[in-house]
This record gives structure tokens, C-alpha cells and sequence, in this order.
């Protein structure tokens, strides 16, 4: 430990800046990891046999069968891409293995899939509800319900146009989540286990009718997956159309017709990608959570999208199904259940609500993740820094989210709502991502040689030389697939080129400058800061006492808390600890990330702002950086860890004091045992504190309570051999028997007392107490006023 | 010449898909197998 008469944290000139490279999340268990992957993975079941069908004919549940069947080996190249010890972003991992310019295009088609996830859900989610609005309008017209007034504006019984009602809704949609997403509102497991739920309970109700028609009405036959039952349209024999006019293909390559096939049912796996990006969040024993992750999102995307395709086509009738259904299949499965039509139109209307909660809740993804991959492109150097400036106010990455939204927009108005063109175009990213992702990890199987939780199966060893033969097969399948992709989806290869091509661009222009200003940058770093890398937050290696005071910094325009603590904290009593937090959104991101990404050229400018500042005041002051999921989390954690008295925080653009405090509250209360209080201490730009105390606290008593403790006590040591009884021995029966009263008889009794209390009139602003956090306001009966924003 | 190029491709692209499915399906059977040890409680050593 040092003394702060010596320089802690100076070597030389050099300042010495202690990163920590284990990330603070609050971990999630399997089941909500599996929940999040599902809403992106299992809304696709929603859109992707319709699809396949206009493109290969009625026997398409077969392939979407069989694409779910082989979802579950990609699943096992992500859990092994998963389980390697690697740090930095997908392109770093992925150049690692192929190189820079094929990284570049890989994280291209990452993007192509990530962005266009937005359009096809939007889009779909439309189409539902678009047609539930129109067959509602149909059963209310037969029925007499509809004035003639509206029959005569729509010249005959009201109906909508489906495609332009979900152009509409999907950009409500998106930028209602653009918004959302400028602002920083942090993505709940809990909200997507509440949509799995539901969507569970209609899975569940939707098999088991779909069982009884088929015992009560029958079905119809689903022709098996062969060459002869094959019938492409056109579209879906892409520029192979104009090679071979003449000929059938299906007939002429029997196989070939097939892996067409494949190749237009690869959609419904769309989402797997997400497995990556929850990766980091899920709790101890991660590898085996990991696993048990990848068995419910492959058991339930089988059952879901497999079964549910064919289903479509066992009951709904040939007539109706393509025509009529085709961008909106589950609905009309809906409809074409054994029972009364009122009944069927009810389950509906529910399969339309679980369609909007899981398409709309890819939609956000879809935007979550194209702001997480871009931004780990940009700390991997091939974006432009500017594209990371922090918004003013919320401080997210608004120009990405800006760029990825209006992509969105175009996508969502070029396709004019048609699901088909979408799909075609999505499948492109989703089969090139899947491609190069499975072929990083076959070269990585020979070039890395670090930690490794897990291999595909099977591995032969020749020659002392392992030979990774599954990790070989799933490849060969998805490179045959995306190249026959190529020829077959003639839009969807011109769209993802084009795509791809534009940010191969941007990727190369920006890391050619970025190679220039990161040397001059890494060169500033060398000359002035110490970096120690720490695999967790120790006091030892800041080299601080307990009872020192953190100091969170995130914006280095606004270091006035900063200033505030260093006039008031004497460093010979307290070190003063000025940590930032490099948040990494939830599902942001498959790998942690490097040192050096962790301590970015931000990061630099911000340090080198908070040690002018300490060096205005003529103190010193010790220099951390945490990687970290959520900013209270790392603080609290933090603080436990450098057994800190005093958190100091400035006021934060989107929240009150009441509110920072509760939020902080809230992190403290998930945070394990041993933990101990802080205060913390919020500074107004002016200088204005506010102090709250998190943890459990001595309470403020009222006068008249202190009083009437003292009355207690004076006639309570008046009794024979009661003499020594102390005021706080009264205090403490007096609450053993509340807590006793409490769990008996007179539970209600007391907490009707406590309402009555707590709706008195209060001193004018002051709000109701929440029931946690155990955090409360100094000086006062002050409480936050509500919940904070997650 | 073109179409004898094309259909070598076609038959290329052929080769690669089936050979890749048949040993995608001994890892779906083998992946089975290590889901069921997993499930059903057995620790998992088969690849470390």
C-alpha cells in the first residue's frame, strides 16, 4: 500500500492506469439466454414456410424440417466459436483466421443479416395484423355489422391494403425502437422470458387443436422432398432461369433441386447468430448453460417452426393457402382449426399478439445488434471513430443507430411490404454470415492454439494431426448452399453484393485512416499512460485503503463531481479512485473485449482530463477502467471490491438523484454476500449535493418518536430490576415483536396502519418509499420517487 | 464448352452438399447423444 505522500500512480511521467479485463455483468441463467435467442430465432416460423413455399411448391415443410434439423449443428459451431478464450470483436476473431479482407466481408453480411432482421419482422408483424383487420372487417360485413356509410367509402365490404398497413406498422415500428434505442433503454431478459412465455401457451394450444382437427376433419398429404415435387417459380430459380430455359432443373440435377430447395428454407434458422451474443451474459458453469441455451432454442425452433410448417400445410386448404396466407401462415392455421369460427378467429386474433410481441421484439434486436457489431467494428479499427460519438444527452452511439434505422427505413419502403422480397434478400445474410462464421472456426481449428471449452464432433487424429471432420461437413453444406443462394436468388445476390460491397468500402477507407491516428494514438499512450492489465478490480492493485472514495467518470466535459470530491476529501485520509466504466450493452457482443479496446483513445482523452483536473488541486489520484454490461452493476461492484466508503457521482442527463440513487440501490441489493454501505454523494453542476446512503442505514427518527422512545424507557427502568435497560435494548423488542405481529395474526392490521400513514401529506415534493432498495435519502424522509429506467 | 463448365460446377456444388450432409448428420447424432448425457445430469468429457 502506498502513502499518499508518495506517487501511487506515477511511474515517471507515465501514469499508471489499472484496467480490468473481467467483465462486471449480472449474469442470466440458460433459460432466459434461451429466451432472448428464441424471440429473434422463433419469430422467423412466423414468415419462413410461407416464403419457402412460393419458391419450391408444397412439399417446402420437409426442407423447413430439415433446416431446423441441421440448425442444430450450426448451433454446435456456435458453442464451440462460443467456448474459445479470445477477446476483441467479431472481426478481429474472424481476421485472426481468414485475413483482413475477408473479415471485412463477413462482418458485411453479419450486418446485411442484422439490418435486414428489422424489414422482414416489421414487415410481418404488419401482414398480421393487417389481415386480421381485414377478415374482422369480412365477418362483421356478412354478418350485417358494418354501417352502410363505411360500405359506401369502400365501395363494397372495407378492406385494407395489406402491404401498405404493413409498411405503415413496420415503420411505427422502427422508429419507435430508434427512439428507444437513442435513448439507451437498457434490453430486459425478463420482458423476452415473458414473450417466450406466451408464445409457449400459443404453441402449446396451437399443436394440441391442430391435433384434434386433424382427428376430427383429416388432413392433406404433404409430398415428400423430391426432385418430381419440386416446383420452382421463376423468382426462385434466380439468373439459373436464363441458363437453362428450356430444361427442368430438378429433373436434370436431382441434388441440385434439392440444395435450391435448402437454399430457400435457410431463413428458418435466422437468429441462431444471436446464441453468440448472449454468450458473455450467461452465469457459472457458462459452458454447460451455453450448452443447455442451445438444447431448448433447438428442441423449441424444431418443434415451433418445423411443426407449425407442417401444420400450414396439412390443414389449410390449397386454395387459400399461397393465395391468401402466404405472408401470414400461423393466422390462417388459426383459421382453419375444427371448432366455431368465433372460437378460431379468437386464437387469431392471440397468434397476431404473439406475433407482434416476437416480431417486434426482433425488430429492436435486429437494431441492438447492428449498434453492437458496429461499434465493436469501430474498436476493432475499421470504422470510423466518428461513428461512436456519444449522443450529447443519452450518450449512446446515436450515429450508428442513425445509420443502421435509415437503412432500415429504405429497406422497409423499397421492399413496399412484399415478405418474399425481404426474405429472399435476408436469406443472403443469414447463409453468408453462417458461412464465414463456420469457416473461421475450420482455420481456427489449426491456427489458434489457446483455450478451447468444446469441439464440434466428429475429430479424427492423423498423423498427429487433428482433422476437424464435422466442423468440415457443416461447412461444405453451408458454402454449397450459399453459392447455389447466389444463382438462384438473382435480388438478393444483387442487394447483399451491393450491400456488402459498400461496406467493404467504408470498412477499408476507415481503417486505412484509423491506422494512422491509432499509431499516433498508441505512440500518446506509450509516453504517457501505464496500462496494468487485471483479470478482476483489486485494492492491492491501485494500491489504495479501504474507506477510499470512487470517483465514476464518463463524459470528460463534465468532471465537475470530479472536483468536487478532490476540494473536499483530504488524500491523506482518502484515496481518491476515478473509475470509468466501458459498458458494453447486453447481447451486444459474442467476446469480451482487449485491453487496449477496453482503454480506447476515449478513454485516454477522458484520463488525461481527470488527472489535469486532480493536478489543478495539487493531489493525485488513483486511475481504473472496469469492462462492464451495466454501469450501476460496476459501480456497486466496484466499490465492494476497493471496500470504498464514498461513491461520487454527478447528475445524470435521463435520471434524478432519487432515481440514480434507487438504480444504484438496486445493483447493491444484487450483488452477493459480503457486501458493505456507501454513501453516495450526487453533485449538481452547480455544486449542490445530494447524499444518499445505499445499503442498509441507521433511520432518521422523527422527533417525536425520539421522544416517545424516551418516555418508554424512562418508565420502563422504573421497574424493579429493569434499572440498566438502554434506550436501543427497546428499540429492539419493540421491533421483535413487530416483526413477530407482522408474520401472524396482524399482518393486515399493520399494513393497513402503514397505508394510512403513508397516504398522510407529506413536506411538499416529497415522494412515496419504494419497497426496494435499501437506499435512502440524507437529512430527510426522502425516497425516490420511482423506479428507474431499465 | 459453357454448359460442360456449368454442369462440372453443378455437380461440384452437388458433391460438396452431400458430403457435407452425411457427416452433418453423425455430428446431429453425436451432438443427440452428448444433449441426452447433458440433460439428463451426466458430465460432459467426451470433448474437452
Amino acid at each position: 500500500m502506498s502513502s499518499p505522500s508518495q506517487p501511487a500512480n506515477n511511474l515517471g511521467n507515465r501514469v499508471r492506469i489499472v484496467v480490468a479485463t473481467s467483465v462486471m455483468l449480472t449474469f442470466i441463467s440458460y433459460w432466459r439466454a434461451a429466451a432472448i435467442v428464441l424471440n429473434d430465432l422463433a419469430s422467423s416460423a412466423f414468415y419462413a414456410c410461407g416464403i419457402a413455399e412460393q419458391a419450391v411448391g408444397k412439399s417446402a415443410p420437409w426442407f423447413i424440417v430439415g433446416v431446423m434439423l441441421f440448425s442444430f449443428t450450426v448451433r454446435a459451431v456456435y458453442v464451440e466459436s462460443c467456448s474459445m478464450f479470445v477477446r476483441g470483436g467479431v472481426y478481429r476473431v474472424v481476421k485472426e483466421a481468414l485475413g483482413g479482407t475477408l473479415a471485412k466481408f463477413s462482418v458485411s453480411a453479419l450486418m446485411f443479416d442484422y439490418i435486414l432482421t428489422g424489414p422482414i419482422s416489421g414487415v410481418s408483424a404488419g401482414q398480421y395484423i393487417a389481415g386480421l383487420i381485414n377478415e374482422v372487417l369480412r365477418t362483421a360485413d356478412a354478418h350485417g355489422w358494418v354501417p352502410r356509410a363505411v360500405h359506401g367509402l369502400f365501395n363494397g365490404t372495407p378492406q385494407f391494403s395489406v402491404n401498405g398497413l404493413s409498411v405503415a406498422f413496420a415503420l411505427a415500428v422502427t422508429v419507435y425502437y430508434w427512439w428507444e434505442n437513442i435513448k439507451g433503454i437498457h434490453e430486459s431478459s425478463e420482458k423476452a422470458l415473458r414473450v417466450m412465455q406466451i408464445t409457449t401457451i400459443m404453441v402449446v394450444v396451437l399443436l394440441a387443436w391442430s391435433a384434434v382437427t386433424i382427428l376430427k376433419s383429416g388432413y392433406q398429404h404433404v409430398p415428400l422432398p423430391t426432385a418430381d415435387n419440386l416446383h420452382f417459380s421463376n423468382e426462385s430459380l434466380g439468373f439459373l432461369r436464363h441458363t437453362f430455359p428450356e430444361q427442368s432443373l430438378a429433373h436434370m440435377f436431382g441434388l441440385l433441386g434439392i440444395l435450391i430447395a435448402f437454399g430457400h428454407s435457410v431463413l428458418a434458422m435466422s437468429g441462431e447468430e444471436s446464441l453468440a451474443q448472449v454468450n458473455r451474459e450467461l452465469a457459472h458453469p457458462k459452458l454447460k448453460n451455453l450448452k443447455r441455451a442451445a438444447i431448448v432454442i433447438a428442441i423449441y425452433s424444431f418443434v415451433f417452426t418445423g411443426l407449425s410448417a407442417l401444420l400450414a400445410v396439412m390443414l389449410i386448404p390449397d386454395a387459400v393457402r399461397v393465395p391468401v396466407y402466404k405472408d401470414n401462415l400461423i393466422a390462417g392455421l388459426a383459421m382453419y382449426m375444427y371448432g366455431p369460427e368465433i372460437l378460431r378467429l379468437i386464437f387469431r386474433g392471440f397468434v397476431v399478439v404473439v406475433g407482434f410481441l416476437i416480431l417486434s421484439g426482433a425488430v429492436n434486436t435486429a437494431i441492438i445488434g447492428s449498434n453492437g457489431v458496429l461499434n465493436r467494428v469501430s474498436e476493432d479499427g475499421v470504422l470510423a471513430d466518428w461513428f461512436r460519438h456519444p449522443h450529447r444527452k443519452y450518450g449512446t452511439s446515436h450515429r450508428i443507430i442513425n445509420m443502421v434505422v435509415l437503412l432500415q427505413i429504405l429497406t422497409i419502403l423499397a421492399s413496399r411490404g412484399d415478405v418474399y422480397v425481404l426474405g429472399e434478400a435476408y436469406a443472403f445474410g443469414v447463409i453468408w454470415s453462417f458461412t464465414f462464421n463456420s469457416l473461421a472456426m475450420f482455420v481456427l481449428r489449426f491456427r489458434y492454439k489457446g483455450e478451447r471449452g468444446w469441439k464440434v464432433p466428429p475429430n479424427i487424429t492423423i498423423a498427429g494431426r487433428e482433422i476437424p471432420l464435422g466442423l468440415a461437413s457443416v461447412f461444405l453444406v453451408l458454402l454449397s448452399t450459399a453459392l447455389v443462394n447466389l444463382a438462384t436468388k438473382s435480388v438478393a445476390t444483387v442487394a447483399g453484393v451491393s450491400f456488402s460491397v459498400g461496406f467493404f468500402i467504408v470498412f477499408t477507407v476507415s481503417e486505412r485512416v484509423n491506422r494512422k491516428k491509432y499509431a499516433l494514438a498508441k505512440q500518446q499512450m506509450k509516453d504517457h499512460f501505464q496500462l496494468l492489465q487485471r483479470d478482476t478490480v483489486e485494492r492491492e492493485s491501485l494500491r489504495i485503503r479501504p474507506g477510499n472514495v470512487l470517483v465514476p467518470v464518463r463524459d470528460y466535459n463534465t468532471l465537475t463531481h470530479l472536483r468536487w470530491a478532490l476540494e473536499k476529501f483530504d488524500i491523506q485520509d482518502q484515496d481518491v479512485v476515478v473509475m470509468s466504466a466501458r459498458i458494453s450493452r447486453f447481447g451486444s457482443a459474442a467476446y469480451d473485449l482487449a485491453p487496449e479496446q477496453i482503454f480506447s483513445d476515449y478513454e485516454q482523452t477522458l484520463f488525461t482530463r481527470a488527472v489535469s483536473v486532480a493536478e489543478s488541486f495539487g493531489k493525485k489520484v488513483s486511475l481504473l477502467v472496469v469492462p462492464a454490461g451495466d454501469v450501476w452493476s460496476a459501480i456497486v461492484q466496484t466499490a465492494k471490491n476497493l471496500e470504498s466508503s464514498a461513491v461520487v457521482i454527478g447528475v445524470s442527463s435521463k435520471m434524478t438523484p432519487e432515481e440514480q440513487a434507487f438504480a444504484l440501490g438496486q445493483a447493491w441489493e444484487a450483488l452477493p454476500e459480503p457486501k458493505r454501505q456507501f454513501v453516495l454523494q450526487v453533485v449538481h453542476p452547480d455544486g449542490h449535493l445530494e447524499t444518499f446512503r445505499i445499503g442498509p442505514h441507521t433511520p432518521t427518527m422523527k422527533d417525536e418518536d425520539v421522544l416517545l422512545l424516551h418516555r418508554l424507557w424512562l418508565n420502563i427502568t422504573h421497574e424493579p430490576g429493569l434499572e440498566n435497560v438502554h434506550h436501543h435494548e427497546i428499540l429492539t423488542e419493540a421491533l421483535t415483536r413487530f416483526a413477530r405481529d407482522y408474520g401472524a395474526r396482524e399482518r393486515e392490521d399493520i399494513l393497513r396502519d402503514l397505508k394510512r400513514i403513508g397516504n398522510m401529506p407529506r413536506h411538499a415534493g416529497a415522494p412515496k418509499p419504494p419497497a426496494v432498495p435499501l437506499v435512502r435519502k440524507e437529512g430527510g424522509d426522502g425516497y425516490p420517487s420511482s423506479e428507474a429506467e431499465e | 464448352m459453357l454448359s460442360l463448365l456449368g454442369i462440372s460446377l453443378v455437380r461440384f456444388l452437388e458433391g460438396m452438399f452431400a458430403v457435407g450432409l452425411v457427416g452433418s448428420t453423425i455430428v446431429l447424432l453425436i451432438t443427440f447423444v452428448e444433449d441426452a448425457e447433458l440433460l439428463f445430469g451426466r458430465e460432459d468429457s467426451h470433448h474437452p
